[in-house]
């Protein structure tokens, strides 16, 4: 078991990490909560020797879609939610981001993990790959396709990357 | 696109409410569990450390209980000696002779107390018939425990007492020493030794094929022929006093004699 100062640092640096693969994910703030708690319980309790910070990240990031797909397993909710349910205090968002967000949130799951280890993360596919466990090339097919769903929904601006 | 996506989730946080709740509930967790801080090597260090102490503990008693302390021989002709811990169990039967093997396979006396394994050799078919045949019963008990030897050898006589013909005795393990080796067993070397010291012919081979009765009944012969021999050199010189070796050794053996 690590430490209470281990746990709290990992929760200072992969907070946000979490917190935004739960709000893609999850349907509501207490089904986020649970398993924000759940995947840094499991942090506490894993023995894994991290080979450097990059190597943690990707394990946080595996751990909390995981820890979600798995707690999704168990119920039948519907697919689109407002904005209002994810976040605690959705009039901190600007427009413009909430009208993202909402965006993304309407991808399909298996869209959203990509588009924000891509766009967010900034992660290649091969590194997306490896943390989903998929072939790169569907990586890349995911990619292509939740650019041009975005694309569609959020305006005609090209992709950079 | 890429920026817009960028800094949407760039705005959003983990709310410091949640990171404190979190905070609160692995601290409550980690109070409830401490050991399980360990590594898991570390967790089977003490298991395997008491599995250690278990095996040798286990090991330790093991040969505690299966060294003998004391032996039981019984010499009628059947000779077989009987083995028994501090504990007072009987830990292993061996024969001496063919009679004596036989005997020894036939009885399932290990780790009964001696006294009851003692009862069940006397009630024995081939004992039994060979004490109502008027022959000799030897018991011999020897150890280097004399405290346990003594106790053991009271029991015996008690075992025995409403038996005939039953001679007990004991000797100390220097007295014994060589009784293996010459093939006999306890009860039996000491018989051999009193015949040796009238006959030094007399070989281990001879004895062991003897029973008690015979082996008594040779060393009152060769006793009484001294006797007559002493006697006679005596009378020619004049001198009525001298006891034989025969003699002497005899009533040495009428000391051990605590049945008539």
């Amino acid at each position: 078991m690590r430490s209470e100062q281990e746990a709290n640092l990992a929760i200072e640096r992969y907070a946000d990490t979490v917190r935004r693969l739960c709000m893609i994910h999850l349907k509501n703030h207490a089904d986020t909560e649970d398993i924000f708690q759940t995947v840094f319980l499991k942090y506490v309790l894993s023995s894994v020797v991290f080979e450097s910070e990059e190597h943690e990240r990707a394990w946080f990031i595996r751990v909390t879609i995981n820890a979600c797909k798995d707690w999704l397993k168990s119920f039948f909710r519907s697919r689109t939610v407002c904005l209002d349910q994810l976040i605690e205090k959705p009039a901190d968002l600007s427009p413009d981001h909430q009208e993202v967000l909402e965006a993304v949130l309407s991808l399909p799951a298996k869209y959203r993990d990509v588009v924000y280890l891509h766009y967010y993360e900034e992660y290649t596919a091969v590194q997306i790959g490896r943390i989903l466990g998929k072939n790169v090339n569907t990586i890349y097919t995911l990619l292509n396709r939740s650019k041009k769903i975005l694309r569609e929904k959020l305006g005609g601006d090209e992709d950079e990357g | 696109m890429k920026d817009k996506i960028k800094t949407a989730f760039e705005s959003v946080h983990a709310e410091e409410t949640l990171k404190a709740d979190t905070k609160a509930f692995l601290a409550e967790k980690m109070q409830r569990h401490p050991g399980r801080r360990t590594a898991l090597h570390r967790r089977w260090i003490p298991v395997m450390a008491a599995c250690f102490i278990l095996i040798f503990a286990g090991f330790g008693s093991y040969q505690a209980y299966f060294t003998p302390t004391s032996v039981i021989s019984i010499d009628i002709n059947p000779s077989l000696e009987v083995s028994v811990n501090r504990f007072d169990r009987v830990i292993s039967i061996e024969g001496y002779n063919d009679d004596g093997k036989a005997l020894a396979s036939s009885l399932h006396i290990r780790f009964m107390n001696y006294t009851e394994a003692l009862e069940q050799i006397l009630a024995s078919e081939p004992i039994a018939a060979c004490l109502e045949q008027n022959e000799i019963l030897s018991v011999t008990v020897v150890g280097g425990d004399t405290a346990q030897s003594g106790q053991i050898l009271s029991q015996v006589e008690s075992c025995t007492a409403g038996q005939k013909n039953v001679h007990c005795a004991s000797l100390t393990e220097e007295e014994a020493a060589s009784a293996h080796e010459c093939g006999l067993s306890y009860g039996k070397y000491q018989a051999y030794l009193t015949v040796q010291a009238l006959d030094p012919d007399i070989t281990p081979e001879q004895i062991q094929h003897m029973t008690m009765r015979e082996i008594r009944d040779l060393i009152a012969s060769l006793s009484q022929s001294d006797a007559d021999t002493a006697a006679s050199t005596a009378a020619q010189n004049g001198d009525h006093h001298t006891q034989s070796a025969g003699h002497r050794y005899q009533d040495e053996e009428n000391k051990r004699v605590h049945h008539p």
